[in-house]
């Protein structure tokens, strides 16, 4: 059996400058996957606090990063700003999307353009799921608008949790621990999903796997569904093992024919 | 013969190259008043490698829009020598109809309108150069800081269904005559009359409302209901 | 010679008309100026402005234009 070039995957991120997540489950996520190579280049957006002034500041910022990135000629661009996207209204992810995209086609990139607020959306959708559950680690009111905004997708939102972790910083140092108490005493009675993480800065990676067995039904994470939106957005194959049962559809069942 | 609905909304953008950003931006923003409506900053990432540019647009009425590219770091022509814009160079010897031949028109409503622009654009660095009027139109012209030629005109009444069917006889009698070696206005003026006697009486009986005028030797209409 | 029936080509047909060997018909909104003799329209006569003179007509048949400028139109036969 001869020995095929792996593919090759250039990954562009636009991530809000404190942000160390992304980086950091992103790469490890899609390492899993055979026969591709995936290198990841990211732009940063200054931002310290979760904080309405802050995110408005960042999302100026879009032009300069999407610049930095087109250079380095990437595959795919993940827009890695989830709140900065949904505090700013309903709909947000799909409009700075097409600007962004209308960005990287002025300049002849043939970079694909997704967004973490848009990849939530988009592997909720694919699970199906129509009622939803979330852990956040956000101040209340910010966490509410991460509620209206996945509620004016279509979804239900059944339950959530704000974890009130106000400095980034911080967020990146949450314990899964935490995470999962969050996690079990959601009502996830009618959920057809559980948004372990809708943050990608709060580390949950190695926590999707146990949440999906311990509760009993699809567990996706900002970083899980980015993942799966990449990897549909390039048509690759979802077999990304250890990530939640999202991420390995494409894996045959063993003793299949 | 079928038609193909007409499903287009008139000009997403008619683009063009400046070298002068800012005085570009003075004349549509500033003495025109037409709005900055959209921007795009990006660099040359396709297989072509050209530098990095910024693309804005201006609104000129009706959701269109007129739109320039800003490339950083491209030089500029030399617009002292021939004639033309910084688009197109043509020599001294080109004849002024040519080069004025592609031209941006943009629509007013009424005489006050074209007069009010007049009075911007003679307030500016950029004075109307003409001013022409006959009996359908009226337009003033001047040369934006790039050397585009740009006309603001009005209609002075409304296009009337017979000049669509003259327009239309004129076009088709065009393109048959077009592929005949040394093809004349004579030529297209003959094919024209041809056409006519083929489709204009049949044309005027399909029209909806009758002419107060008798028409003479014509074929009766029929009435309306 | 054919003149589209338009407001500002009026003053053509009429002057066209005031010669009693033109005679003057329609076909749809053509106005037609037909004449076993050559048809000579001043231009004066007609008050048409430049643009206007220019473009009035639309269509010849079995004649030909032997003059058009500022002071006449003159069509012949072919």
């Amino acid at each position: 059996m001869s020995a095929t070039q792996p593919r090759t995957v250039r990954v562009g991120l636009v991530v809000p400058s404190s942000n160390v997540t992304v980086e950091t489950e992103l790469p490890a996520l899609l390492a899993r996957l055979d026969g591709a190579a995936f290198s990841f280049h990211s732009s940063r957006m200054r931002m310290a606090r979760v904080s309405p002034r802050e995110l408005a500041a960042m999302n100026a910022q879009r032009e300069r990063c999407v610049l930095e990135l087109g250079d380095a000629r990437p595959d795919v661009v993940l827009y890695a700003c989830l709140v900065a996207l949904m505090a700013a209204g309903p709909g947000e992810h799909r409009r700075v999307e097409s600007l962004v995209a209308e960005q990287l086609a002025a300049g002849g990139s043939v970079a694909r353009i997704r967004s973490s607020a848009g990849a939530l959306v988009e592997a909720l959708a694919a699970i199906p799921a129509r009622r939803v559950a979330l852990v956040t680690p956000y101040l209340r009111p910010l966490a509410e608008q991460v509620v209206g905004y996945l509620e004016a997708e279509g979804l239900e939102v059944v339950d959530w949790r704000a974890l009130e972790v106000e400095d980034n910083h911080a967020v990146g140092c949450i314990q899964g621990e935490r995470v999962m108490a969050a996690a079990r005493s959601l009502d996830l009675r009618d959920a057809d999903a559980l948004v372990l993480s809708a943050c990608v800065q709060m580390p949950s990676l190695a926590l999707v796997d146990d949440a999906e067995l311990a509760l009993g039904l699809p567990v996706v994470t900002a970083a899980t569904a980015g993942a799966y939106s990449i990897l549909r957005a390039l048509d690759m194959p979802l077999t990304v093992l250890g990530a939640g049962s999202l991420l390995r559809r494409d894996v045959v069942a063993a003793g299949a024919a | 013969m079928s038609e193909r609905e007409h499903l287009v909304r008139g000009v997403d953008h008619a683009a063009f190259p400046t070298f002068d950003p800012a005085g570009t931006v003075q004349f549509y923003r500033d003495v025109l008043g037409f709005p900055v409506v959209h921007s795009i900053c990006a660099a040359g990432w396709g297989p072509e490698d050209h530098p990095d540019f910024v693309h804005f647009f201006f609104d000129i009425g009706n959701d269109d829009r007129v739109a320039f590219f800003y490339y950083f770091g491209l030089p500029a022509p030399d617009v002292a020598v021939g004639k033309g814009d910084v688009y197109a160079r043509f020599s001294d010897d080109t004849p002024e109809y040519f080069v004025r031949s592609r031209h941006l028109a943009i629509h007013v409503d009424s005489e006050e309108h074209l007069l009010e622009y007049r009075r911007r654009l003679d307030a500016s660095a950029w004075p109307v150069r003409m001013q022409i009027r006959h009996e359908t139109i009226e337009s003033i012209y001047t040369h934006d800081p790039n050397g585009y030629l740009v006309e603001i005109t009005r209609a002075l009444r409304p296009v009337m269904p017979q000049e669509d069917l003259d327009a239309n006889l004129t076009v088709e009698a065009l393109v048959d005559i077009v592929g005949r070696p040394h093809h004349t206005l004579d030529d297209l003026l003959v094919r024209k009359a041809e056409l006519i006697v083929e489709r204009a009486e049949a044309w005027q009986d399909a029209q909806p409302a009758q002419d107060a005028r008798e028409p003479v030797n014509a074929p009766q209409g029929s009435e309306s209901p | 010679m054919y003149v589209l029936d338009v407001p500002e080509n009026t003053g053509v047909a009429e002057v066209a008309a005031r010669d009693a060997t033109v005679k003057v018909l329609r076909r749809g909104p053509y106005v037609v100026l037909e004449s076993d003799d050559p048809i000579v329209v001043d231009r004066r006569a007609t008050g048409s402005r430049h643009a206007v003179w220019y473009s009035c007509v639309a269509a010849l048949e079995g004649c030909r234009i032997t003059q058009w400028d500022k002071d006449a139109l003159r069509a012949e036969a072919r």
